[in-house]
């Protein structure tokens, strides 16, 4: 069983780097294998699911759907072969002072121990809770099982009779979930534990490897530390609910627009891939459907600001291509499946009127959202945000032109879904204090990963900053 | 590519930058290891092997009753405690137990679907273990579980 379980995660990983491979425009970009890797399996992970959803709509949730997958894979690692497209083009190698320092030596070792750390209270975490907590068993996992377990009759776990199972939570996580008991042959615990850990330690793996290729590996390996550190971000990562996964394909799509302000000049594939990675987010959590209007507003919004209108249509064009497809699947899911939403069931417009008009509402939101971005990631030495502002503080902000619109992407991008959220509290929310309580730390993880690689991406490497330690080991 | 970064103080050898990178580096550095003592204090603190977990344990109290129900469909759910209290704090903290044990149930009984009340002709009794189930007017007991586990059936 442990064995099919692997395979699930090797067959979707695969699947993804080899596409990944063919998509990428190697005439205007080198390929780094490790972001390479860590983008695939992305893209792998969420095409799986998406191909199991149209396999159930077809066929229901059939034991064929390995085979079917690993054919499916074996023709498209074919294709790619017979193109020659898997040779790796070199690429160009760091200097010799980049290669080797102490500093990085000192951050490669203490990445290693912080993963073996969180790695470890991660399947202590698994062990104390296998089923997770509490909306795992009420909505994913329940539905994960009501889909397996229901064969021919699997459209039920979408019925409007359990309203409190939130039936039209998008499928990203139930459907991996099921994916993995088909391969396993049988249900086991192990099959969402496997897909808590893909999502968690794949976030970490990607914010490191996009920042080695974007800027350099000491650069991705403070990044890692800091998320690897952040409590709430493994602790919840076992809890099998959908934040962390969601925050996995909003880093997706930051990393795959950062790509395509650098090399989006020549080639509108990144841009596509961002569409993508962006629909995949939608695909996973309803917070998406936030996430891509805001990403499209923000190419827009970036676009005037730095009088780039041809570039900023050019990228919103990419986008929307790379979306399409998503959007179609997310909407047969939304209107021949999933029941209206409970959140939007409540809203009446007097009822919404009385919510924004009332000031309290207003104060009570700042206030949380205050005190929860001031104390996000404590861990008894201080807060992420306040090690973030200090460290952003002392290294200074690394101006580089060629980052610049994609900065200020990814910073409207995080503003608009603070913004939105702030929105959604105060006009929708039934029980303020309960929902900001209960669900403002979720919404602010969800956006963590995204932040750290804004924030790396804009602070100065501490190669940049001067520091001696950096000096080339002479040995 | 132009920086900014904060004036040095130290008539521009350096030594000011360095300083300011190594304190950084350090609350980074910081940070992971008073996280890092945290996981390992977790991971040490888990039990030896596997241990029953709540939810595990509450599942298998269901094994029986789903064998016993049909394969797909709308069954009844009656619970307790009663989402009652002499004060809100109390009626809150029973309605929390209440819906927990109900969401238990429909975990552990999926792809069955549990709705509250009787209309439907099978009707799942999730009582307080020790209790003497009361049957609901108009239904017979298809099988008493134990533990406070009754199945009921509308009578014909």
């Amino acid at each position: 069983m442990t064995v099919a379980l692997g395979l699930s995660l090797l067959v979707s990983a695969a699947a993804g780097v080899v596409l990944l491979r063919l998509a990428w425009p190697r005439a205007a970009a080198a390929w780094p294998w490790p972001l390479g890797t860590a983008l695939g399996t992305a893209f792998g992970v969420g095409l799986s699911s998406v191909l199991l959803y149209l396999w159930m709509l077809a066929f229901g949730p059939t034991r064929g759907f390995p085979l079917a997958e690993s054919g499916l894979l074996g023709a498209v690692t074919i294709a790619a072969l017979m193109r020659g497209r898997m040779a790796p083009r070199p690429q160009p190698s760091p200097s010799p002072g980049e290669r080797r320092s102490r500093l990085r030596y000192l951050l490669a070792g203490a990445a290693v121990v912080a993963l073996i750390a969180a790695g470890a209270a991660f399947l202590a975490n698994l062990q104390r809770q296998p089923h997770g907590e509490w909306d795992a068993w009420m909505n994913w996992d329940l539905r994960a099982r009501m889909i397996f377990r229901g064969g021919g009759g699997w459209r039920t776990a979408f019925s409007g009779m359990i309203p409190w199972s939130h039936p039209d939570y998008p499928l990203m996580v139930q459907s991996l979930v099921v994916r993995s008991w088909l391969y396993a042959g049988g249900e086991t615990l192990r099959g969402p534990a496997l897909v808590a850990a893909t999502f968690t330690f794949g976030t970490v793996a990607l914010l490191v490897a996009a920042l080695a290729a974007l800027r350099n590996l000491s650069q991705g390996l403070l990044a890692g530390l800091v998320l690897l550190s952040t409590p709430f971000f493994i602790i919840h990562g076992t809890s099998f609910y959908g934040d962390v996964p969601v925050g996995f394909f909003f880093l997706a799509t930051s990393v795959c627009l950062a790509l395509d302000a650098r090399y989006g000049g020549a080639t509108r594939r990144f841009g596509m891939l961002a569409g993508v990675a962006a629909g995949l987010a939608m695909w996973t959590k309803n917070e998406g459907l936030m996430f891509v209007p805001a990403v499209g507003a923000a190419i827009l919004l970036s676009g005037s600001v730095s009088s780039g209108w041809p570039a900023a249509r050019r990228r919103l064009v990419a986008f929307a291509l790379g979306l399409f497809p998503m959007l179609l699947v997310a909407a047969s899911f939304k209107l021949h499946l999933a029941p209206r939403n409970d959140l939007l069931a409540t809203l009446g417009v007097e009822r919404t009127i009385g919510r924004i008009t009332d000031l309290k509402r207003y104060y009570l939101t700042l206030r949380e959202y205050f005190t929860h971005l001031a104390t996000f990631g404590s861990n008894g030495f201080g807060s992420g945000t306040w090690l973030l502002l200090a460290y952003l503080l002392a290294m200074g902000i690394g101006r580089r032109a060629v980052d610049r619109v994609w900065m200020r992407m990814a910073a409207i991008v995080l503003a608009l879904m603070l913004a939105g959220h702030f929105v959604v509290f105060v006009a929708m929310a039934y029980d303020l204090p309960r929902l900001l309580n209960s669900s403002l730390d979720r919404l602010l993880l969800q956006l963590w990963p995204s932040a750290l690689f804004l924030l790396f991406m804009v602070v100065r490497t501490p190669e940049e900053a001067g520091s001696t330690l950096l000096r080339a080991d002479p040995s | 590519m132009t920086d900014s970064a904060p004036r040095t103080p130290d008539g521009g050898d350096g030594t000011w930058a360095v300083i300011r990178v190594r304190i950084a580096v350090a609350l980074v550095l910081l940070y992971a290891v008073a996280s890092g003592a945290a996981w390992i204090s977790l991971a040490a603190t888990a039990p030896g092997r596997p241990a029953p977990d709540e939810i595990s344990t509450y599942e298998s109290r269901f094994q029986q009753l789903r064998s016993a129900l049909p394969a797909r469909g709308v069954v009844g759910y009656l619970g307790h405690p009663d989402p009652t209290g002499s004060t809100p704090g109390e009626q809150n903290a029973a309605s929390l137990l209440h819906f927990k044990r109900h969401l238990l149930a429909q975990y552990a009984l999926a792809p069955v679907l549990l709705l509250e009340g009787i209309e439907p002709e099978f009707v799942v009794g999730n009582f307080d273990p020790g209790t003497v189930p009361s049957t609901p007017a108009g239904f017979r007991i298809v099988r008493d579980f134990g533990d406070g586990l009754v199945l009921f059936r509308r009578a014909p």
